[in-house]
């Protein structure tokens, strides 16, 4: 589109197979989509319905236990991935826009997916594992 | 560094009204969430380790006064953030309607106050 034309945008622009930033940016939307359903459920579920004082290592353990668990704790990793790379990609932009020099801007980019998968793979193992799985776990392994 | 300094500078200086203001509450709310995110992972990998750390992480991180404070924050970042976002959303795909754009952000504003004010008083109810 490198026109000098001064007719305004009619709508009409045909584009062509989306780049990997164009790929991005439908990500953001569609990850944003789907978490404007489900963050908002979990925060607006745990602190208005539920309550944060009434969230008790019992209730969680009760929550993730049986067929029902299942559904949650797919749920709650659904919440900890999307809102990760939502969130990673987020902080991208943000280096992108503020940081110019090239490796500032690479270190601090590693720096924020490394921590960013390290925090993913703590929040799977407490998914995976269950309330108190890591606690006897570790028992075991120190007999 | 001296890009930040200058991009907060002219992001407060610039007089680009609803929509310049809509997106640094943006960002600032997104670089929140994502720092809430880090403290709410690693606490609830401590939480998950048994009755005891979880008591602890509990009583520390999410039901002291000064947490109940931060939660009004984060309730308002969310909720900004998620709001804000389907108003983008909806502008990326009907770029017809970025002529009402400053009707839209306050449409967008009023909602955010109606979700919020409830959650805020429910949140901050056991403090005082």
């Amino acid at each position: 589109m490198a026109t000098s034309s001064s007719r305004p945008y009619q709508g009409k622009t045909r584009y062509g197979a989306p780049n990997h930033e164009g790929r991005i940016w439908l990500f953001m939307r569609l990850t944003g989509l789907v978490m404007f359903i489900t963050v908002v459920f979990h925060l607006l579920y745990m602190h208005m319905a539920v309550g944060v004082e009434n969230i008790t290592f019992d209730n969680i353990d009760a929550r993730w236990s049986g067929p029902a668990g299942v559904f949650w704790r797919l749920f709650d990793a659904s919440l900890l991935f999307i809102g990760m790379a939502h969130g990673m990609n987020g902080v991208r932009f943000s280096i992108n826009d503020y940081v110019h020099n090239k490796i500032l801007n690479f270190l601090l980019t590693a720096a924020v997916y490394g921590l960013g998968l390290f925090l993913i793979l703590l929040g799977s193992l407490a998914i995976v594992l269950g309330a108190g799985g890591l606690g006897n776990l570790f028992q075991r392994l120190t007999g | 560094m001296a890009a930040l300094v200058a991009s907060i500078y002219r992001g407060i200086s610039y007089r680009g009204a609803e929509g310049q203001w809509a997106w640094i509450l943006h960002r600032a709310s997104g670089l929140g969430i994502v720092l809430f995110l880090y403290m709410h992972i690693v606490s609830i990998f401590i939480a998950a380790i048994g009755p005891g750390p979880y008591a602890w992480v509990h009583a520390t991180l999410y039901t002291s006064p000064p947490a109940k404070v931060l939660e009004v924050f984060l309730l308002f970042g969310v909720l900004y953030h998620a709001f804000n976002g389907m108003r983008i959303i909806i502008i990326d795909f009907f770029p017809a309607l970025g002529k009402y754009q400053r009707t839209i952000v306050r449409i967008e504003l009023v909602l955010v106050v109606v979700v919020l004010v409830p959650a805020a008083i429910i949140t901050l109810r056991g403090i005082f």
